[in-house]
């Protein structure tokens, strides 16, 4: 490594990898449990719905071909059916279908956005305090924000996250700055830089005054110095830690800084950003995060599946076998991610097991428009809290009780945040 | 006047006042006091034995004054207990008075130890607004402020700091620095959050959506303001100039000489001209006085434009490409462009001439899903010819084309048909399926936005709002990027329409930087001049050649722009800084701010806009800025010897002064605080940087002036507010709401604003303060009207308020019967005579009452569920006669509220439903019932009383400490020029900011010396 007083942060990374041991976490406390992380992957325009169910439970469990991929972690997962979003209904087709996939707010056309806050930026807002990022919004795709023929901005068919009911959260197309941002730790950097100015501007003011009013700055300058003080703790006891791991002969996992622009091919795109989401997960830079692998109204082309249409138009005719591939491939990346976190050991299990990841579309069936039902899937256990291995369906219940709201009521309760309300839901959801 | 306090610390220890104290008062105070007061429980908890010299006393001069008002009125000693003779009496009074009057004279205007403190949270939300022009309140994360023994959260005897404190003041600098935007001149902030950049979008054509709908464009407006201008003898304005009729009514004085000129050139024979003329002609002159019918004219002149104009608008549609979509976006703004710049042109086709072959209405097409450019054209070209088939306006005699051809085409040029699209939707010119796409360019799915507002540009404004405009729309580019936003979501898109994957694809992916370099832009260009390749594709190829030649123009443009505006983003912080601290910056501050500047760009690689949030983040939180440092005054003092003062020699001998003058800076932050609980605006920055602030007539000139302003409703609310402790009624949660149904938010919330309007009235309007007891008037929104039974109050419109001036009538009228103390001053279920009182004899009064012993019982919580009426239970505390010592001086003030239940209705039972009892008795004995009998007794008795108490409140929150034996005499003179101007609030004002006490300070050097000296030997 050059010496760094004179490079830039961004030189210094630029080209480096990060060479990384098994969180720092684990081998600083033992006692400490394993953090609960969430991550939501977002597919849109619906599934081949001919070829998406599962029958059974546990290690018997059959699955359909478009959820064959999941195979080995059958006994991690639960595919759930007959939840929807109730505001996202009735009101027109594709941004209106998605506007609040992941809050149930209700959304309203014309110029100004209005939709709510989502499941994972509560929690980003709330756990993701403790981390160095609250969490990562990723996408493989390009957002468009025109007006839909609905005349619902098409903001809302590429944006899932939403941090205030007027604001979606910008996702990350670019795998390489996804990577940085989960790196610099910019905001501490630049928060202490600046405290570090005004310490000095209130040491020479405290030696200016009264000996009445130097108590008072002293104050202040107490103050100052006491966060300066937990920054810096922060970073040596990251720094400790990765020494202690190091000196511990684990075996290191490493993933080079992804090249600047964006991948030519999907396969590379979508697999970049699971990596990405599984670095932060594995090293608790962060535990929340949302990918956005095709938008609502997706224009992603696969002509390495064969499929000579855009997304959007293959899923007119979702019933085909082409469409059929392009859910499977979608499906297969979620279960990567899943593969990857349950191979790294933590605790008595492994990060999969203290996750919940959710695999989301906003329709039902491409063609019919339909979003009265949606294709969901779920992995991990979340340390214990969430019981696995199951086929779950909700079709025939009243719609008090299919509500996708009622299940990030759950989640957000099972990761240690006191609510009883969220989005359309006042009661979690049964059976989960 | 005012001597040395060096000299001063010794006086008090010299025998003149010593020795009389141990020979007059001391016997006096063992014989008749000691009794009671001494000891660890003595009553009152004021242990008399403790004092052993004069200087305890003076230390302690509030009690003592409270000893001396006791004796000499009688109530102490108590009856029952041994009295002194009348002469004792006298000597001991007469002694206390003397001995503090003289003490306060030694040092009588000593600016006293004013501690510098950090602001309070309402300081820091009113600074925040002032500083950034959006009430952002970042305040309202903060713990609410503690306030001092005055009950004021503006001194530094309460407030502090913590590291957790800090970590708000961290967030909220952070929370207001991402409403940051950096406009071309200088920084500006947002309503809202500008991190994301659908936010920034919805920022920047707001602005430009408002602008637009400011402007006069309405064609009525112009006809009035030109009738005035013909009739103008009539109406008593013979010499007035067309423009000052164009003033008067606010429409655009290079616009109207237009429409003038058009009414009035000479007659045309023929079309729409003619017609129009002959409709200005047949309005009423002024002489007939039917303005009524001169309105309805202006307005049907208007109606006959608009309906004109819509019926000859000209319509286009994109170029033919055998190979490109017609809505391929290339030739979509081609045809923009043409509509845009058409607008003061007319159809010719519209015209139907006698003998020519008739008009051909087209077959409807519905507006629905995804148009084509085809759909689109043909549905407005058959929406067009079914207004313009058989209407008479555009008739044409045989053979007059070319004669109505110029008359329309002179109407048009004067009368757009529109002066700007402020919103455009798929169908356009038909909106009626898409509305609300506020300056959008129409594309289906992709962003885009188009400017189309050449009138307005031409013929309305000046060159002023010109520019205004052009800089509205640039800063659309340089703040939310839409050019090349609109250009990548294009590139990714729609691009796939030349590479032969399907309209919805994306082709190549270069890297960021690079979409948008001129080799990309030029690439794709000639990629699609390549698809337009045919003969009869010329007006194509023109069209695509223009439209990327205009996009790569706009966006070098705006990077440009963007590295230009950079250094004046940096001088705008420099000058927000200063507003921010208070004073003008010195050279080596404004340095160290580029310096850093600089590292952030280069060391911490941060952008241009993060490091000017950084750069606000960074003034927001050094204590400069959060820190009150006027009577700190942080600066060298040279330090002067100073011969050791001695008790035998009182005159002044020390050279060090131990007060000096606040510099100019310092009095104009310490004025607006104390009046707008804000930072100064620019007038009085500028008198007190240049120090023309401290010439009295100045001050009293500035007071003059900030109390007219409407920021002075600080004082109502932070300083009555505290006072009168109803500032956190807001928050007030104690009502039952289940049983009080009423009390709502909405209500809370009126009930709150209720005492500030009242009281902000008072000051703001120079009437007197003592209405605050006596006014017979208050203050209703619609919702507190219902809650006072004000019925015919209650069709005020929502937000309204309005002064109800016989309040009386509905027993309100003064603070004593507003909701929010009554309601306040009960615990829920019930009313609390006791708590009421005691804000009457404490807060309205200012008597001191010591807190209740330990073991009181409570009283019962549900007044429906006691068994005997609330004043048989407080009875009890007469009837013990070490209760009623406090109890008579305030329950019977309670009790004349009874009237008004815990939400403060008025009632004539109470919750178990017993018939109230209004009757009370006051302190000396007289007897009343209700509120007008506790106003008689006040005004008989106490009146001097509230003044005396409002006086010396008032002074604590303007100087930010405790009152102390010095600033006796300014509490006379206040209370003397109160009254001497019929109690009106700025008479106060003036008194205390021409004070020493305000204008001054100690001088740090001198409290050095004394701490190392403190004998003085």
């Amino acid at each position: 490594m050059k010496s760094q007083s004179r490079i830039a942060r961004r030189t210094v990374l630029r080209g480096a990898g990060v060479a990384l041991t098994i969180p720092w976490l684990e081998s600083l406390n033992a006692a400490v449990p394993a953090p609960k992380r969430f991550a939501v992957l977002f597919m849109g325009n619906g599934v081949n719905e001919d070829q998406w169910s599962a029958k059974g439970q546990g290690a018997s469990m059959q699955l359909s071909k478009s959820l064959e991929p999941l195979a080995p972690l059958r006994q991690k997962i639960n595919v759930i059916d007959g939840l929807f979003v109730k505001s996202l209904t009735g009101q027109g087709i594709h941004p209106a279908q998605t506007g609040s996939i992941l809050s149930g707010a209700s959304i309203q056309r014309g110029p100004i956005l209005r939709s709510g806050v989502t499941v994972d930026q509560m929690l980003a807002n709330t756990i993701g305090q403790d981390t160095a990022q609250p969490s990562m919004v990723l996408a493989c795709e390009q957002p468009l924000t025109g007006y839909h023929e609905t005349n619902f901005s098409m903001a809302y068919s590429s944006h899932i996250s939403w941090q205030s009911p007027d604001s979606p959260v910008p996702t990350e197309v670019y795998p390489s700055l996804a990577f940085d941002t989960l790196f610099e730790n910019r905001g501490v950097m630049r928060n202490a830089s600046i405290l570090d100015r005004v310490r000095t501007r209130a040491s020479e003011l405290s030696r200016q005054v009264s000996s009445t009013d130097k108590a008072k700055l002293d104050e202040y300058l107490g103050s100052v110095r006491d966060i300066e003080k937990r920054i810096e703790r922060m970073r040596i006891d990251k720094h400790k830690a990765d020494e202690v791991a190091k000196g511990s002969n684990k075996p290191a996992w490493t993933m080079d800084r992804p090249a600047n622009g964006l991948p030519e091919d999907l396969r590379e795109h979508t697999r970049l950003m699971c990596d990405i989401v599984a670095l932060g997960f594995q090293t608790d830079r962060t535990r929340v995060a949302s990918l956005i692998l095709a938008n609502d109204l997706s224009a992603q082309i696969y002509p390495f599946l064969n499929v000579r249409e855009g997304h959007h138009s293959a899923s007119h005719d979702n019933l085909s076998d082409g469409y059929e591939r392009i859910t499977r491939f979608h499906l297969s990346q979620f279960a990567y991610l899943a593969q990857k976190l349950d191979a790294m050991k933590e605790g008595d299990g492994t990060v999969l097991d203290n996750s919940c990841l959710l695999f989301l579309s906003n329709l039902w069936s491409g063609r019919r428009h339909d979003n009265s039902r949606l294709p969901l899937v779920t992995a991990g256990g979340l340390s214990g809290a969430i019981e696995t291995g199951r086929t779950i369906s909700y079709l025939g219940e009243k719609d008090e009780n299919r509500k996708m709201s009622s299940l990030y009521l759950s989640i957000l309760q099972k990761m240690g945040l006191k609510m009883d309300r969220f989005g359309d839901a006042s009661a979690p959801l049964e059976r989960f | 006047m005012f001597r040395d306090l060096l000299v001063v610390a010794f006086l008090s220890s010299c025998l003149h006042a010593q020795d009389s104290f141990v020979q007059t008062v001391k016997p006096l105070i063992n014989s008749y006091c000691i009794g009671c007061h001494q000891g660890a429980n003595a009553a009152a908890q004021f242990d008399l034995k403790q004092y052993e010299s004069s200087g305890a006393i003076a230390k302690d001069h509030a009690r003592w004054a409270l000893l001396e008002e006791r004796v000499a009125g009688m109530t102490m000693p108590p009856k029952g207990v041994k009295q002194p003779s009348d002469a004792e009496r006298a000597a001991l009074t007469n002694w206390v008075k003397t001995f503090l009057k003289q003490e306060a004279a030694k040092s009588a205007g000593d600016p006293g130890v004013v501690l510098t403190r950090r602001l309070s949270n309402a300081e820091y939300n009113n600074s925040i607004r002032d500083l950034t022009g959006v009430d952002l309140k970042p305040a309202k994360e903060f713990p609410v402020d503690p306030t001092n023994a005055a009950g004021f959260d503006n001194s530094g005897e309460s407030l502090s700091m913590s590291p957790a404190l800090l970590n708000k003041y961290l967030q909220a600098a952070r929370k207001v620095s991402n409403h940051l935007a950096l406009g071309m001149e200088g920084l500006l902030f947002a309503p809202h959050p500008m991190l994301a950049e659908t936010d920034r979008e919805k920022f920047t054509i707001q602005r430009i959506v408002e602008f637009y709908d400011r402007q006069p464009t309405d064609y009525a407006a112009y006809f009035e303001a030109a009738w005035r201008f013909k009739n103008r003898a009539a109406l008593g304005k013979p010499s007035a100039a067309l423009d000052d009729f164009a003033k008067e009514a606010k429409v655009s004085s290079k616009y109207l000489p237009m429409v003038w000129q058009l009414l009035e050139e000479s007659n045309e024979p023929l079309g729409p001209v003619a017609k129009l003329q002959w409709m200005w002609r047949m309005l009423p002159g002024a002489q007939h006085n039917q303005m009524d019918a001169v309105k309805e004219g202006c307005v049907k002149m208007r109606d006959y434009v608009l309906k004109i104009r819509k019926l000859t608008a000209a319509q286009f549609r994109s170029p033919r490409v055998v190979g490109l979509s017609g809505t391929s976006q290339p030739l979509m703004n081609w045809k923009l462009r043409a509509y845009a710049s058409h607008r003061m042109d007319f159809d010719r086709t519209a015209l139907q001439v006698e003998g020519e072959s008739p008009m051909v209405v087209p077959p409807m097409r519905p507006a629905f899903g995804v148009p084509t450019e085809d759909a689109v054209a043909s549905r407005n070209a058959a929406i067009a010819a079914r207004l313009r088939v058989g209407d008479s306006e555009l008739f044409v005699p045989s053979g007059q084309r070319k004669a109505y051809e110029a008359s329309f085409a002179r109407f048009s040029a004067v009368f757009p048909d529109a002066f700007y699209i402020r919103e455009r939707g798929r169908f356009y010119p038909d909106d009626s399926e898409d509305q609300g796409r506020l300056l959008s360019a129409g594309f289906h799915n992709v962003m885009g936005y188009f400017r189309d507002d050449t009138p307005l540009m031409e013929l309305v404004l000046d060159e002023e709002q010109r520019k205004e405009l052009d800089r509205l729309w640039m800063e659309f580019d340089t703040i939310a990027d839409f050019t090349t936003r609109t250009y990548v979501q294009f590139f990714f898109n729609q691009s796939g329409e030349i590479e032969g994957r399907g309209r919805e694809s994306g082709s190549f992916r270069p890297s960021d930087q690079e979409v948008t370099s001129e080799r990309v832009i030029f690439g794709i260009r000639d990629a699609y001049l390549a698809k337009a390749s045919a003969k009869d594709d010329e007006l194509g190829r023109e069209a695509i050649r223009e439209h990327f030649a205009r996009v790569n123009t706009m966006i070098r443009g705006v990077e440009r722009a963007r590295l230009e505006s950079q250094p004046k983003h940096l001088e705008s912080l420099l000058q927000l800084a200063a507003r921010a601290y208070r004073r003008p910056l010195i050279e080596s501050e404004k340095e160290s701010l580029r310096t850093y500047y600089r590292s952030l760009r280069e060391q911490s690689a941060l952008t241009h806009e993060d490091a000017m949030r950084d750069m606000v983040t960074l003034v927001l939180m050094s204590p400069d800025f959060s820190y009150r440092l006027e009577t700190a005054e942080p600066k060298q003092v040279t330090q002067i010897a100073a011969p050791k003062p001695s008790c035998r020699k009182p005159a002044a001998v020390a050279t060090v002064p131990s007060t000096k003058l606040l510099s100019g800076a310092a009095m104009a932050s310490r004025l607006s605080f104390l009046l707008w609980s804000s930072l100064p605006d620019a007038e009085l920055s500028t008198l007190g940087a240049n120090g023309d602030l401290l010439k009295p007539e100045a001050l009293a000139g500035q007071v003059r002036r900030m109390l007219k302003d409407e920021k002075a409703k600080a004082l109502s609310i932070e300083f009555a507010g505290n006072w009168l402790e109803f500032r956190r009624f807001e928050d007030h949660n104690s009502v039952d709401r289940t049983r009080f149904t009423e009390f709502t938010n909405e209500l809370r919330q009126a009930m709150f604003e209720e005492p500030v309007r009242f009281i902000d009235d008072l000051i703001r309007n120079g009437k007197p303060m003592t209405e605050v007891l006596y006014g017979k008037h208050t203050f209703v929104n619609a919702v507190l009207a219902r809650h006072y039974g004000m019925n015919e109050m209650i069709r005020i419109r929502g937000a309204e308020w309005v002064r109800v001036s016989n309040a009386r009538f509905y027993g309100r009228g003064g603070l004593l019967p507003m909701a929010a103390f009554l309601t306040k001053n009960s615990p829920g279920l019930r009313t609390s005579p006791v708590k009421r009182g005691y804000w009457v004899a404490k807060t309205l009064l200012g008597e001191s009452i010591p807190p209740p012993p330990p073991q009181v019982p409570e009283l019962p919580n549900d007044e429906s569920k006691m068994e005997l009426p609330l004043r048989e239970m407080l009875a009890k505390h007469r009837a013990n006669a070490s209760c009623a010592g406090c109890h008579a001086r305030f329950d019977g003030f309670g009790l004349a509220f009874e009237s008004y239940g815990p939400v403060g209705e008025r009632r004539k039972m109470d919750l178990a439903g017993r018939i109230v009892d209004t009757r009370a008795e006051f302190p000396g004995g007289a007897q009343g019932s209700g509120i007008e009998d506790l106003l008689s007794y006040i005004k008989a008795s106490r009146e001097k009383d509230f003044t005396n108490n409002l006086v010396r409140k008032l002074l604590v929150y303007a100087l930010g400490r405790g009152l102390q034996l010095s600033d006796e005499p300014l509490v006379e003179s206040m209370k003397k020029s109160f009254a001497e101007n019929d109690f009106k609030f700025s008479a106060l004002l003036e008194s205390i900011v021409m004070s020493l006490q305000f204008r001054e300070q100690r001088n740090p050097a001198v409290e050095t010396r004394l701490k190392e000296n403190p004998k003085g030997d």
